[in-house]
């Protein structure tokens, strides 16, 4: 400590506390003090222990800040002086993150790491990360989302259903079977009937168990099957917990564009959130064909027709064609490929 | 003092009048390493250093940005980013969560209403969280040991950056050179250094010569691809289309593309010329006036072939394409002095509460200039 090292000597310029005046000065260090002398007057402009002085990081090479107790700035180019000063009468190092920043073979050792980093924090800790938040999700956010989502829509689009009475009871009590032999048991879904207005035949799944079922659907089927075969369908979303593992991954993958991505620049920001969203219209076709699988195999089990699904799909080909511009881009597109696919399995459970 | 207060007001000899040009000195290679530990460390630590990182790109920027020899400083630090952070974080998600628990708990009077009320709440924060972002990015930059400040208030918020934005977009662009006067007013206009003012009254003609020519180009670039995409969408809803579905999806989504490369390539030629007339009429204290000469095609062309070497580069050209940025930018600007800038700027001293009050700031909502 005590013993100077050939005398260092930092030029700059000082600013008195508070002020834009600038002095060319020089900045020396001897048995723990610090001082600021004029360049050429030596006049002593500040003075201070070392200890009650506060540095700047190295950042580059932008100029360093040596802040007086008294509120006065010493500023200097001279980084590497700086550090050697700060080694040397404080027993600091450089800055550890400045010396990973510095321009250096070993950056290209970064880049690989940032690079595997990525990939794998898409690839493996996001759908990791799904299941953890879904695991540890309480049944009381899935009960939540479930009715909030229910009764905003039956104040804007749903109404009361007009089905028969007979015809509710007839499905609702195949529903049960249905839901018997599923895991969760009957009890882990709720039929809903509701007249659907603008949404027209449809059935959806809530995260909660709950499913809807539109009187327009149920008269557009010509059989049960069919019915049974689309609530299959929204079972299996249920019982995959779709709903909320959609929901976790797009706030998972949001995070990470915007905290990973720090700088990047506002055009590619764009276009990763544009890319994530594509990305997860084909996430949501995935579930769909495994909600297709699901109702096969349901549907076979109960002992009913396993392309039950399928044949309310060519119903609604028949009835809107292609013509229906809500089917274009819906989540639900009734598409030849599908009805195929769900044939296919059909044919495979029941040579099983 | 004396030699201050000897100098010509704007507008008097030009013979004591000289130009100050800014600069950046950052280089690519340099800010590469910043950023590539800046992305490592964020991921390690689970986006918590994100804050630090922030402060270490700024100070990198800041630090390299000069003018007449002296560079701007970035203050703030990482602890004092990550609080802010967090609390907009809880905030927004109480905002989300908020109406699920009137419904869970059948409030739906209370659920019916929140969701009435909530956004309008929210919209009616915005201008509030744009104000202290903006004080904030100020009170934390400082120039040869003096830090900048902001006065702009709530109104002046509310209008720069919620009525102006609106009416643009209602009229489908016709007034966004109004919107545009309003928000440089607000941001530029209320900035202010060691108690001396920045003025800034962009006037409405200046601004729209420079609106008309990205405005044709949408005009003509938008209306035809516009019904090319419908007639698309139609004829492929139409039940006569025999291509196959994704071909279809493929079309409509390439429209789609040349509908944003032609809104982002106006929008860059506005910006630009909008930049220019808002720095031509920005004064310092009454004397000293800024100026701006970017060009209009040269900055445009930067700014795209920055974006596409980023995408081609999966990012790593970033670093790069900042720098590249910054130092044009930089090189275009420049504030016309009269008198001796030295002996100006010798008598400059730090006033009011700008220093300390920064530590009970908050970043709040973080808009670059």
């Amino acid at each position: 400590m005590g013993s100077d090292r050939p005398r260092l000597v930092i030029s700059g310029q000082w600013h008195p506390p508070g002020s834009s005046r600038a002095e060319a000065a020089r900045f020396t260090s001897a048995d723990g003090v610090a001082t600021a002398k004029g360049a050429e007057g030596g006049e002593t402009l500040a003075e201070g222990a070392v200890s009650g002085l506060s540095v700047s990081n190295r950042v580059g090479r932008i100029p360093r800040r040596i802040t007086f107790a008294d509120g006065s700035v010493f500023e200097t180019d001279d980084n590497d002086a700086i550090d050697r000063w700060l080694k040397a009468h404080r027993g600091w190092r450089v800055g550890f993150v400045h010396g990973l920043e510095r321009f250096h073979p070993r950056l290209i050792l970064l880049v690989a790491v940032v690079a595997v980093l990525c990939v794998g924090l898409y690839r493996y800790a996001l759908p990791i990360a799904v299941e953890v938040a879904v695991a540890v999700t309480p049944p009381a956010a899935p009960r939540l989302m479930g009715q909030s989502a229910l009764a905003s829509l039956d104040q804007t689009v749903l109404a009361p259903s007009q089905l028969e009475g007979q015809r509710r009871q007839a499905i609702t009590s195949d529903f049960r079977t249905l839901a018997e032999l599923t895991p969760g048991g009957a009890d882990a879904f709720d039929l809903q009937f509701r007249r659907g207005g603008v949404i027209g035949p449809n059935a959806f799944a809530l995260p909660d168990g709950t499913i809807v079922l539109t009187d327009e659907l149920v008269r557009l089927a010509r059989d049960e099957d069919a019915v049974l075969g689309v609530l299959a369908h929204e079972i299996g979303h249920v019982v995959h917990k779709h709903s909320l593992r959609r929901l976790y991954r797009a706030a998972g993958i949001t995070t990470l564009i915007m905290f990973i991505g720090g700088d990047i620049g506002s055009g590619m920001e764009e276009v990763l959130v544009q890319g994530a969203g594509l990305m997860t219209l084909s996430y949501s076709r995935d579930q769909e064909s495994e909600a297709d699988r699901y109702s096969v195999e349901l549907m076979a089990k109960a002992g009913r027709e396993p392309a039950g699904l399928a044949r309310l799909f060519d119903v609604l080909r028949e009835n809107y064609g292609d013509d229906d511009r809500n089917d274009f881009f819906s989540t639900h597109p009734t598409t030849p490929d599908r009805i195929e696919d769900i044939r296919r399995h059909a044919a495979e459970v029941g040579a099983r | 003092m004396n030699d201050a207060s000897r100098v010509i007001p704007a507008g008097g000899n030009p013979q004591d009048r000289h130009t100050e040009t800014f600069s950046f000195t950052g280089r690519a290679g340099e800010y590469f390493g910043i950023w590539i530990v800046n992305i490592l460390l964020t991921i390690v630590t689970l986006g918590i250093y994100s804050a630090w990182a922030k402060v270490r790109r700024q100070r990198y920027f800041y630090g390299n940005t000069e003018l007449a020899g002296r560079s701007f400083d970035y203050h703030a630090r990482g602890l004092q980013i990550l609080i802010g952070r967090i609390v907009v974080l809880v905030a927004l998600i109480i905002y989300a969560v908020l109406p699920y628990i009137f419904a869970y708990a059948n409030m739906f009077v209370i659920y019916t209403v929140a969701n009435l009320i909530l956004p309008f709440l929210l919209l009616a924060a915005m201008p509030w969280l744009i104000k202290r972002g903006l004080r904030f990015n100020a009170r934390v930059t400082s120039y040869r040991n003096v830090r900048l400040d902001f006065h702009g208030g709530y109104w002046g918020a509310f209008v720069a950056y919620l009525i102006g934005p609106f009416l643009a977009t209602l009229t489908l662009g016709i007034l966004a050179p109004l919107a545009s006067r309003w928000m440089w007013r607000y941001t530029l206009g209320n900035v202010s250094y060691g108690g001396r003012k920045v003025a800034c009254e962009p006037q409405l003609k200046a601004l729209y010569s420079q609106w008309w020519m990205p405005a044709l180009l949408v005009l003509l670039g938008v209306a035809p691809l516009t019904v090319l995409g419908l007639g698309l969408f139609g004829w492929a809803s139409s039940g006569l289309a025999t291509v196959n579905e994704n071909t279809v999806t493929t079309a409509v989504f390439l429209v789609f593309l040349a509908l944003m490369a032609i809104y982002g390539f106006a929008g860059l030629f506005y910006r630009a010329g909008v930049r220019n007339v808002a720095f031509n009429a920005a004064v310092f204290d009454g004397r000293h006036e800024f100026a701006s000469r970017l060009g209009r095609r040269r900055y445009t062309w930067i700014a795209i072939s920055n974006f596409l070497a980023t995408i081609f580069s999966l990012g790593f050209a970033r670093p790069w394409a900042a720098v590249r940025m910054a130092r044009y930018v930089a090189s275009a600007t420049a504030v016309t002095v009269s008198g001796s800038l030295d002996d100006y700027l010798n008598e400059v001293e730090q006033t009011g509460p700008a220093i300390g009050a920064e530590y009970m700031d908050m970043e709040g909502f973080d808009f670059g200039l």
